[in-house]
């Protein structure tokens, strides 16, 4: 579904150039669960961004369902990100001067949707996160996990094949967080949604089924879930994290 | 605290105060360029209280100057509120600067100090920008009053001292009333009010959903009931007009947040429309705590719109009457058969000379067929002292218009013609018969319509004359007998003086005569627009400035939230061209909204005020129509100055190089 080939990116002017990302490749099939970790500073929130269409790459292609996105105009870029991307960031980014019925609604209206079923699509979509009772609510008035559900409502609710998770555990406590990452499982299971999440945290990643590790802009390890119980994989992923501070050669 | 402490704390404070007032005057432009345009604009009117050669141009220029320095007193009233207005939300939004500062220990005076003076700096820099501006306003004030006076206009660029001095004391009490109640505020905060001042805002003055709404439907019905009752054009009635619309304004704003959650409530599939959410959901925010300001705005541009028509209504009756009655050099008249008094004629021989005069008679035939035909009409006529239809004779007529430099007319075969106001014209052409003046009957011969000297009865007819052969005003009495003439130079003030002086003296001895001269009528004109129509514009322009610049800065204050706003609409996928369509909607309909009210009341109310004067005066380019239109336009052209640069600001700010923005949320 989501090819990306030896992406690089630079900031900076002529004299301080940073490299942010540094040939970056790996391939996201159709319905997988992806956790992208590394410290701060390694690049993953560039690459989110990069493969969201929010930033550009100075290098390399990314391809979703074979169409180079580097390609499309901004309009396009536009169309794109409204009709195939999902996003849920640390901070949810719902508008506080709309209801969460109206957050949700939202993706649906920017999608140019019939207005006639806007709100059907929208309780659809509350009821499988299971956020029916607070949709005339505003954000101020719920709490942060609710939040964090009517940002993945708001991701979902237009259809979008591909969901792009930034940090969304970060703001919320240890049981919302489950709570958020259990939904996310289900949506990825049940409805075969396809989710690139990047985490500085452990036990999140390991919800996943692969996770990628980076260091200074490059791919330090692979990890895959596979049979394995998730907290044997969540040990697995600690153990990288050790190696993560020491040399690259120690881990390859 | 040791007194070098002080010292070298007294010096960066001033610093601060500096810097500060700098960035003040980049972030609020608007609102800086206002208070530089209040500056300018008391500077120039102060200039005309204290302008020597303008108070030459007349003696009565003293009551101009009165009502000038009154209008000044209303006007630094209305700058004063906007900037206690905007003391105050400046105030709110850098209270939390405000706290760090106590925070990292500072006293609450010394920081109230610091605003004090960065406030103080920035009226001091508009005071200063708006003495040179005011110097180059005053020079087109000054140009326009020459013009009424009929003087020449040469440029002579001059500060006075008089004026800026006034000026000084104005901005003092601007500020000083303003900066008071900033200090207040701010010494009797604690830091933790101080840190979350910003979060306070003026909070929903009506609580419930069901009762803004109940609030809602009643202030509509005030809204049309005032209007209503302000046009009946009655004293008690129209007061409570006012009222009802006042109460409208407030009802309508603090009541609109909720009427359109409500409405969307009905009407879900409307909400999903377009961008509809997103535009009235951001406004009905913005507006759910402003609306009293929102209401205050609303009347502060009615209060405009209808000092902008009462002006132009001013303005053009006065040009009318100057018109209307200043078509002759020099008219005299006196009741019955007897010529104008020795002492005029004599005075005008000796002392003015005339390139041509006339000595005739009005008459009054036997009907008043045409008196008759008026008064049947719709039309408004106040018509008195005419016992049949006003009568000249054709000769009379022909030398008249030579006197006031009207074209030929032809001469008479048994017709008659007919001079009348421009009002009256259609109403007159519809009775255009033959008519028995005398013995002779006289088929209709046409009708003329320029100046003639028609307001009243002792004059060329009572709006309307009718021009017979010479022999068929033989046998008619006589109404009065007039002496007009054309001079060679225009009669000057000291001659109209002497003139007025013989009337006066002929008064105490039981005799009424008219004396009115051009120069005397253009004269009374250029007082009454200085006095009326100078303090009216004056007010109009401080009241929508303020109005306008409060919205301003309202609005740009939301730059970060609609910034962020926009970025993750950006991240959702709405494209620039979309956005910027939906910021520009949201931005008109915040604009569009103090305004229409106004409009709607202002309108009908200036269209009102023209049925004010006596008839016939409003005519053509000064038809109440017009002046409700050129009101409008006046109205529009500065709102949109306002409009134009807050929307370029606020777009330059809001959508800064989206998409790539996008990644600064």
């Amino acid at each position: 579904m989501l090819q990306v080939r030896k992406i690089e990116k630079y900031y900076g002017s002529k004299n301080n150039v940073t490299k942010a990302l540094d040939r970056i490749s790996f391939e996201v099939a159709e319905g997988e669960f992806i956790a992208i970790m590394g410290a701060s500073g390694s690049g993953k929130t560039t690459l989110l961004n990069c493969i969201s269409t929010i930033d550009t790459v100075s290098a390399g292609d990314i391809l979703l369902n074979g169409e180079n996105i580097a390609e499309l105009s901004s309009g396009e870029l536009a169309r794109f990100r409204r009709e195939r991307l999902g996003f849920v960031f640390q901070d949810f980014n719902l508008l506080d001067t709309l209801t969460i019925e109206e957050n949700i609604g939202l993706a649906l209206t920017i999608n140019h949707a019939d207005p006639f079923s806007v709100r059907r699509q929208v309780c659809e979509a509350a009821e499988k996160l299971g956020i029916t009772d607070i949709l005339g609510k505003f954000p101020y008035q719920v709490s942060g996990g609710q939040k964090q559900r009517a940002a993945c409502a708001r991701a979902m609710a237009a259809g979008q094949s591909l969901l792009l998770a930034d940090e969304p555990t970060g703001a919320l406590d240890s049981k919302a967080s489950k709570n958020l990452l259990e939904i996310m499982t289900q949506m990825n299971r049940d409805l075969g949604a396809t989710i690139l999440m990047v985490t500085h945290d452990a036990y999140s990643a390991s919800y996943a089924g692969r996770v990628l590790f980076l260091k200074d802009g490059r791919i330090f390890n692979e990890l895959l879930r596979a049979e394995r119980k998730r907290s044997v994989f969540y040990h697995e992923i600690l153990d990288v994290l050790a190696l993560l501070g020491g040399d690259v050669s120690d881990v390859i | 605290m040791c007194s070098r402490c002080w010292g070298v704390m007294s010096v960066t404070l001033s610093k601060l105060s500096l810097r500060n007032a700098k960035r003040q005057t980049g972030d609020y432009l608007v609102y800086f360029v206002t208070i530089v345009m209040a500056a300018t604009l008391l500077y120039a009117f102060n200039g005309l209280v204290f302008s020597k050669e303008l108070q030459e141009l007349s003696e009565r220029m003293d009551s101009v100057s009165v009502l000038i320095v009154v209008s000044s007193i209303v006007v630094v009233c209305i700058f004063g509120w906007l900037v206690s207005y905007a003391a105050n939300f400046m105030l709110t939004l850098r209270s939390r600067e405000m706290g760090i500062y106590i925070l990292i220990g500072l006293e609450n005076r010394q920081v109230a100090r610091l605003f004090f003076l960065e406030n103080l700096a920035v009226g001091a820099a508009a005071f200063t920008l708006g003495i040179f501006s005011g110097a180059l306003l005053y020079q087109i004030l000054r140009a326009i009053v020459f013009s009424l006076f009929g003087q020449t206009y040469r440029f002579a660029f001059t500060l006075s001292l008089k004026a800026a001095g006034l000026t000084a004391v104005y901005f003092v009490l601007i500020y000083l009333r303003a900066l008071r109640k900033s200090r207040k505020k701010i010494c009797t905060m604690k830091i933790c009010d101080l840190i979350y001042f910003d979060r306070q805002n003026e909070g929903a003055v009506i609580q419930t959903s069901r009762r803004r709404r109940r609030i809602f439907s009643a202030s509509i019905v005030l809204g049309i009931l005032g209007t209503f009752l302000l046009l009946t054009g009655k004293l008690i009635s129209g007061l409570i007009g006012a009222g009802c619309v006042i109460a409208f304004l407030y009802g309508f704003f603090l009541s609109f947040a909720s009427g359109v959650p409500a409405f969307f409530e009905k009407h879900a599939q409307k909400k999903w429309k377009g961008q509809n959410l997103i535009i009235f959901r951001t406004l009905t925010a913005k507006l759910g705590t402003m609306g009293i300001v929102m209401a205050t705005i609303s009347l502060l541009f009615t209060a405009t719109l209808v000092s902008e028509g009462t002006g132009l209504v001013f303005c053009a009756l006065f040009e009318g009457r100057a018109a209307q009655n200043g078509c002759f050099d020099l008219y005299l008249a006196e009741e019955g058969e007897t010529p104008p008094a020795r002492e005029y004629l004599e005075f005008i021989q000796q002392k003015i000379p005339v390139r041509s005069e006339a000595l005739y008679q009005v008459y009054q035939n036997e009907n008043t067929q045409f008196l008759d035909h008026i008064l049947d009409s719709d039309v408004t006529y106040y018509g008195y002292g005419y016992e049949g239809d006003p009568v000249m004779r054709y000769s009379d007529y022909v030398r008249l218009r030579e006197i006031a430099g009207y074209e030929e007319v032809s001469a008479l075969q048994g017709q008659y013609l007919l001079h009348c106001r421009r009002y009256l014209k259609d109403v007159l052409e519809e009775c255009m018969e033959p008519v028995t003046v005398g013995d002779t009957v006289l088929t209709p011969g046409g009708v003329h319509t320029e100046h003639f000297l028609q307001e009243f009865d002792s004059e060329n007819g009572n709006g309307y004359l009718l021009i017979v052969p010479d022999e068929a005003a033989e046998k008619l009495s006589v109404h009065h007998t007039a002496y007009a003439a054309a001079t060679v130079s225009p009669v000057s003030r000291e001659q109209l003086k002497e003139l007025i002086r013989i009337e006066e003296e002929r008064m105490g001895t039981g005799n009424y005569d008219t004396v009115i001269t051009r120069t005397g009528q253009k004269e009374d004109a250029a007082l009454s627009t200085a006095a009326f129509v100078f303090p009216l514009y004056f007010v109009s322009l401080a009241l929508i400035m303020t109005a306008a610049t409060i919205l301003t800065i309202q609005q740009l204050s939301e730059c970060g939230r609609y910034r962020r706003q926009f970025a993750l609409l950006g991240k959702l996928g709405m494209d620039r061209r979309e956005m910027e369509k939906t910021l520009r909607t949201q931005f008109l309909i915040y604009y569009a909204m103090p305004a229409i009210p106004p409009v709607l009341i202002g309108v009908p109310f200036i269209l009102q005020v023209g049925k004010g004067p006596e008839p016939g005066v409003l005519v053509g380019a000064g038809s109440p129509w017009v002046i409700a239109c050129a009101a409008l336009a006046v109205f529009l052209a500065v709102y949109l100055i306002y409009i134009v640069t807050a929307y370029s600001s606020l777009k330059r700010k809001v959508l800064l190089d989206v998409p790539a923005s996008v990644t600064c949320i």
